[in-house]
Parts: structure tokens; C-alpha cells; sequence
């Protein structure tokens, strides 16, 4: 126990008399005033002069704050972010997200509400208040009401206060010392404490572990990978042939992939003929695709010398050869679809637009390698 | 003769005026204007006038079911307005003959509608009166065991009616969910029956509830201002507008999970209604009623400054009190047309109804001591602490 005072402690048995006391007290600045009382007393709050709560203003602003930060994340989410239509709705429906707002309204003003509490107003955690040395603790915490005069500053009149206290009322008085910490939270306290939470992570998680890995009666979270569903590639003792993939019924139909109606190219050269126009959107369209499918083989020109490598054995087709320039344009779109040689068929990478699109555009190859006069402008 | 009571004179002579202006208007709009205007105008004030009187019955009945001290002394403003309640019966007894008229279950086209013919077991005319007279029945006798009976206890201070009082209340309660349910959907909804929510009445619960709260605050503070309830402090005001703001919300939330259910499933015959009511020339009302029932009074009320201050508690209980106006309006005029009609044939109502109703609560204003006496415990609620 130090020599400096912390507080003089006032006892008194009945609440009137300690809020007459405070009111008495108060004007004469003797020191902080401070109650502890084990119940709570009406007006004794405004006696010894404390300022209504800032708690409430705070509670307001936070929850404000979480109304307006739930509304940009849910705009930015569904209108920014990821827009996906839902239900035929707008993009920012305002209505789906006022139940997220007004659940992260309370969720912020709660939180608020219990940690500015705790840790801002009170000034938590304290781990050792001088008065719970006090004798008259047990008093307090059993049936009197005591009015504390804190010290303030070195000028303090302990016994002024106490002088104060009686005049006013008090049954007994007693000066509470400054305790004289054991340095609460040495650096090898606090390391130590770390160690035994750390320690106590460590023993729970293993001990939890082993204790599932040998009794298993209660498995592991695995509920999400046992579920009774049909994965892919699976196979399944419900259908009679064992396959949990079910093939398509025979005839089916996928939507924009129509069977050709053709067996050859052949075939195709005199039963088709170009469906686009000739235009200048179809050709840019045209150049794009032979630069992405067909030049890596038969050339940025179509004379059929390969880009990649001249080490590769295939001999892809010639489009400025008189053979193939003969040929009509189904017979090309023909190629395409079904294949020829080496050369897969492109049908699944590129659509019918797109391949009619491609055919064009070797239209307008043949024709600038095989210029005539009158093209000139 | 004091200056106060020449006062009191005057204004009560201004009101036995307007009400008979307002008689004159009213007669003139059941003659002039569109019969159906008439009686949409008539549904309107009525349940204005008994949805406050309910909402105080509820208040003091709640008072007796959670035994709560604090309302104790100011309990005889909530058990005058609630004389509001033989007034609007009478009046919505009148309205029977309106039924025919605005109800579109009793046209005859009905019979072609395979919705209405499949609600037409429930919405009939035998049906309905009798549920009517069932409804008004309790409420009356409810009104008669709580008010009369409190005002005997003056005289008696018979200790026992206070017990009889809170063993009532939970069957008063049971009854008045479903008889406020029954007026919500009978008489609001009803007018167009193929829309259909089950949230409607609990939605006019809150209204009511609420808005009986604004109108024991208004009569209250006035009643303070006169000087008449002297030991009526600070704090039991306080607490009375805790419970208002309490209810604001509680309003908003319902109200809102109404419109946010029906948004959602996007039914159609769900969501003419609303459709209806929050687009076109009814969007300002539409925006106009949470601002007025929701966001005034929240913001109003919910510092402690607020709840202490009389004029700023006023000042949310007459938002709160026009809101309720707003929202009856908006339930109940889009019957009339795409257009908000607001004419001289409704200013001549309200000046009729509000007139009439006022009279009707100064009249009970005189009915006993402006505190419960007889109450055992009255000294509780005068001693209580915040």
C-alpha cells in the first residue's frame, strides 16, 4: 500500500441520505465524485453530476453507418458485381434488401451498444479497482451505499473530504490508498499466458481429433459429402444398366444443332449455296474466324503453307488452287462441317453463321490472289 | 365564470357548429356526389373514429394484463377516448346500408366471378351482419366491464375490480385479435375481394394500437397543460413514448412485410392491389404514409430527449395520427379510381366526423376524476421510477 490517496469512501445506510450528501457535496470541487451502491439509485446519477450517456448517440451513428454499408454492398453485389436477374426483378431491388439492411442495422447498433459499453465508457478490462481493497466493500456489496471522493490531482484534501463526508451524513468514513500493483502484466506473465492458450488450442484440437479418428460414432463434418445424389461419371444400382449418366433419348435434339443434311461435301456443294449476304459485317466476321481457326494450317492467305511449322507432315488444302477455287460454296461449308483428311470437322467450335461467315472470306482470298484489271479502283 | 371555462364554452360551441356544418356538407355529398364516394367517405371516417377507440380499450386492457404501474395514473384519458367506440359502432351500423353499394361481392356480377363464388359462403350479407353485430357486441361489452366498471371504483375503491379486471383481460385480448382481424377483412379488404393477404389484420392491429397510443398522448399532454393531472410527471410520459416508439416500428415492420411478400411471390391477384396503390397518382401517398407513421415519429422519439420534451412527443403523435388518416385513405379510396380524389365532399366528412368525435371525447372528459382514485394501485404508479 502506497501512501497516496486514491479516494475517501463514505458509508451511508439509507438512499436519500447519499443523494443529499452528493447534492451537497458536488458544488464544493473537492474531488471526483463517484457511488457504489448495491442497488440502483434514482436521481444519484444526476447528484454526483454525470453527463447522460453518449452510448445512445453512438448506437445511432453505428447503426446508420451499418444500414448504409448494407445497401452498397447489396447494390454493388447484384448490380454491380454479379448482375443476375432473379425472379424477373430489377437489378437494385431496393425491397430484397431491407431485410439484410435492418438485420445489419441491429447487428452494428448491438455491437456497438455492448463493446462501446464495455471497453469505451467503462473502461474495461479492469482487472483490479482500489476500492475492492477497501474494508468497506463488503459493506457496499452488502447494504450501504457509499459516496467516494476521488482524488484528483496532488492538491487533494483527504481530509477536507473526510470532514465533508461526516458533515454530510456518513456513518463512517475510510481513505482508500493507491494499491501498490505486483506489476499486473509483466512481459514473462504475458508470454506465459499465451503459451497456455496456445497450449490449450493445440491439446483441445488433438484431443478432439484422436478422439474422433478412434471412436467413430460421431462422424467428422462430412454431412456435405454424403448426400444422396448421383455425381457424374458415377455408377448407380437404381438403373438397370448400371450407368448413373442417362444417354439421351434416341432422337433427341440438342436446340441450334441440327444434323447436317448431308453425307459428303460432296453432297453439300450441290444441295446449299451461301445464306449470308455478301456484306462488309459478314467478312470482317469471316477474316476473324480464318485467322482464328483456319491460318494456323493453310495460311494467313489460304495458299496452304501452315504458320506453326513446316516440320508438320500434312499437306493442308491450297484455296488458290484452280480445283478448289471451282468449287462451289456448300462444297466448302461441306468441309467444314464434316471434315476432310487430317482436318477435324469444326462444327461443335464454330456455328453455321460462322462457317458460312469463314466461307466468304475465302471468297475474297481466291479473288485478291487471282486479281483481274478491272479491280483496280 | 372563469376565463378557462369561457374558453372551454367556445370551443365546445365551435364544435356543436362544425358538427352541424359538417352534417349539412354530408347530407349535401349523399345527395350531390357519387353514392359510392358518399359511403367510401362514411367507411373512412368511422373507422378512423373506432379504430382509435379500440386502440385505447386495447391500451388499458394491456394495462390490466401485464399489471403494469406506471400507466396507472394517466389510465382515465385512454378509458375516455375509448367512448369513441359506442360513437363509431353506431355509425358502422349506418354503414350496413353502404354495404350494397361499394362492396363488389354484393353486385350481381358476382355470381359470374369463380373467385367471389367461392368465397361467397364466407362473404354474404346474413354472414356479415352477423359477424358485425357479433364484433360490436364484444367490443361494447368490453368498453362497458373496463370503462364503467372503473369509473364505479371511484366511488367504491372496491380493491376487487382491479383482480377481475386483469383475470378478463386475456380473453379480451383473444377476442380482440379476431374481431380486429374480422373488421380488417370484412370491411377494408372486403371492398376488393379478390385480393387477399393474411397479414391484413394484424397490419390494422398495429395501425390501431398505434394510433391509439398518438391519441392517449395527445389527450394526455393536453389534459397536463390544463393543469389537470398534476402528478402526472416527466417519466410516465417517457414511458408512454417508449411504448409509442416501440409501436412505430412494430408498424413499419409489419406494413413493410406485407408489401415485401407480396413484392416477392409476385402473384397476381396479390399484386394488383399494391400495384395499384404505389404507382400512378397514388405513389405520393404511397410515400407520404411511412414517412408520416414511420419515419417522423421514429426520429422524433427515439432520443430520450424526445420522449421528455411535450412538444416534440405532439408533434409525433399528430404525425402519427395524420399517418393513420393517410393509411385508411390509401387502403380505401383506389376503390374510387387510379386518381386520389380529395374534394370538398371529403372536407365537409372529416369536418363532420372529427367534430363529432371530439365532441363526443369532451363530453367523456367530464366523466369521473382525471385519475383513477378508487385504484389500489394509483399510489404505485404515482411513486414508480424510470
Amino acid at each position: 500500500m502506497s501512501n497516496r490517496t486514491f479516494a475517501v469512501l463514505g458509508l451511508f445506510a439509507e438512499a436519500d441520505k447519499i443523494v443529499d450528501a452528493a447534492r451537497q457535496i458536488r458544488p464544493r470541487k473537492l474531488g471526483r465524485l463517484e457511488a457504489y451502491t448495491p442497488y440502483p439509485v434514482h436521481g444519484l446519477d444526476r447528484a454526483i453530476g454525470l453527463a447522460p450517456s453518449r452510448l445512445g448517440r453512438l448506437v445511432m451513428l453505428m447503426g446508420v453507418i451499418g444500414a448504409c454499408l448494407a445497401l452498397l454492398f447489396e447494390w454493388w453485389v447484384s448490380a454491380v458485381d454479379y448482375p443476375l436477374v432473379t425472379g424477373g426483378k430489377p437489378l437494385f431491388s431496393w425491397q430484397a434488401f431491407v431485410p439484410v439492411m435492418f438485420e445489419v442495422t441491429v447487428l452494428f447498433a448491438t455491437f456497438t451498444a455492448g463493446l462501446a459499453m464495455l471497453f469505451a465508457l467503462n473502461k474495461l478490462p479492469c482487472f483490479g479497482h482500489p476500492v475492492l481493497h477497501s474494508k468497506a466493500i463488503k459493506d457496499i456489496t452488502r447494504d450501504r451505499l457509499a459516496l467516494s471522493i476521488e482524488a484528483t490531482g496532488e492538491a487533494f484534501d483527504a481530509e477536507g473530504a473526510r470532514q465533508a463526508l461526516l458533515d454530510n451524513g456518513a456513518e463512517a468514513v475510510e481513505i482508500v490508498p493507491v494499491p501498490t500493483w505486483d506489476r499486473p502484466l509483466s512481459l514473462v506473465g504475458l508470454l506465459r499466458t499465451i503459451a497456455a492458450i496456445v497450449a490449450a488450442c493445440v491439446v483441445a484440437g488433438a484431443g478432439l481429433f484422436a478422439a474422433e479418428k478412434l471412436i467413430p460414432i460421431v462422424p467428422p463434418m462430412l454431412h456435405m459429402h454424403n448426400q444422396p445424389k448421383l455425381s457424374a461419371f458415377r455408377e448407380s444400382a437404381f438403373f438397370a444398366d448400371g450407368r448413373g449418366m442417362r444417354p439421351a433419348v434416341a432422337g433427341t435434339v440438342a436446340r441450334g444443332h441440327l444434323p447436317p443434311a448431308f453425307a459428303t461435301p460432296e453432297e453439300a456443294g450441290t444441295l446449299l449455296s451461301n445464306p449470308l449476304a455478301f456484306t462488309q459485317p459478314v467478312a470482317e466476321r469471316g477474316r476473324k474466324v480464318f485467322n482464328d481457326h483456319c491460318a494456323i494450317c493453310h495460311g494467313t492467305v489460304g495458299d496452304g503453307v501452315p504458320l506453326l511449322s513446316l516440320a508438320y507432315g500434312g499437306k493442308p488444302g491450297n484455296f488458290l488452287s484452280n480445283e478448289i477455287r471451282a468449287r462451289p460454296a456448300g462444297h466448302i461449308f461441306g468441309v467444314l462441317t464434316l471434315g476432310k483428311n487430317a482436318m477435324p470437322s469444326y462444327a461443335a467450335d464454330l456455328d453455321e453463321n460462322d462457317r458460312w461467315a469463314v466461307v466468304h472470306y475465302i471468297r475474297i482470298l481466291q479473288r485478291a490472289q487471282n486479281a483481274r484489271d478491272e479491280d483496280l479502283p | 365564470m372563469t376565463a378557462a371555462s369561457r374558453r372551454s364554452l367556445l370551443v365546445r360551441n365551435l364544435l356543436v357548429a362544425m358538427t352541424l356544418i359538417g352534417a349539412a356538407g354530408t347530407a349535401g355529398v349523399y345527395f350531390s356526389a357519387a353514392r359510392e364516394r358518399f359511403w367510401v367517405n362514411w367507411l373512412l371516417w368511422t373507422l378512423f373514429l373506432l379504430t382509435l377507440g379500440l386502440g385505447n380499450l386495447f391500451l388499458v386492457a394491456l394495462e390490466r394484463l401485464v399489471g403494469a404501474h406506471w400507466s396507472v395514473p394517466m389510465r382515465r384519458v385512454p378509458e375516455r377516448i375509448a367512448s369513441l367506440i359506442p360513437l363509431a359502432i353506431a355509425l358502422l351500423l349506418i354503414g350496413l346500408f353502404g354495404v350494397p353499394v361499394i362492396f363488389p361481392w354484393t353486385y350481381p356480377a358476382a355470381a359470374h366471378n369463380p373467385i367471389l363464388v367461392a368465397k361467397a359462403p364466407w362473404l354474404n350479407l346474413p354472414f356479415f351482419a352477423i359477424r358485425l353485430v357479433v364484433c360490436t357486441a364484444v367490443w361494447m361489452l368490453f368498453y362497458a366491464f373496463y370503462v364503467r366498471g372503473s369509473l364505479r371504483q371511484d366511488e367504491s375503491k372496491d380493491p376487487a375490480f382491479t383482480v377481475r379486471a386483469r383475470r378478463m383481460a386475456p380473453p379480451f385480448m383473444v377476442v380482440f385479435f379476431f374481431t380486429v382481424t374480422i373488421l380488417a377483412f370484412d370491411w377494408i379488404a372486403g371492398l376488393e375481394p379478390d385480393w387477399y393477404s393474411d397479414m391484413f389484420g394484424v397490419y390494422l392491429f398495429a395501425g390501431t394500437f398505434i394510433s391509439g397510443i398518438a391519441a392517449m398522448v395527445v389527450g394526455v399532454l393536453s389534459l397536463m397543460r390544463r393543469g389537470r393531472l398534476p402528478e402526472v410527471q416527466t417519466k410516465h410520459v417517457y414511458n408512454l413514448g417508449s411504448l409509442g416508439l416501440a409501436f412505430t416500428v412494430f408498424f413499419a415492420y409489419i406494413g413493410f412485410a406485407q408489401y415485401m411478400l407480396i413484392w416477392y411471390a409476385n402473384l397476381p391477384e396479390e399484386v394488383i392491389w399494391f400495384k395499384r396503390r404505389i404507382e400512378g397518382a397514388w405513389q405520393p401517398v404511397a410515400l407520404l404514409l411511412p414517412l408520416l407513421h414511420f419515419f417522423i415519429p421514429f426520429f422524433l422519439l427515439v432520443g430520450s430527449l424526445g420522449k421528455k420534451h411535450p412538444a416534440t412527443l405532439r408533434l409525433a403523435a399528430f404525425s402519427i395520427l395524420l399517418g393513420h388518416f393517410v393509411d385508411l385513405y390509401w387502403l380505401i379510396f383506389p376503390v374510387l379510381g387510379p386518381k386520389p380524389l380529395f374534394g370538398w365532399p371529403e372536407l365537409a366528412m372529416a369536418c363532420f366526423f372529427l367534430s363529432l368525435g371530439s365532441l363526443q371525447v369532451r363530453r367523456a372528459m367530464g366523466h369521473g376524476a382525471d385519475m383513477p382514485v378508487g385504484d389500489p394501485l394509483l399510489s404505485r404508479g404515482l411513486e414508480w421510477q424510470l
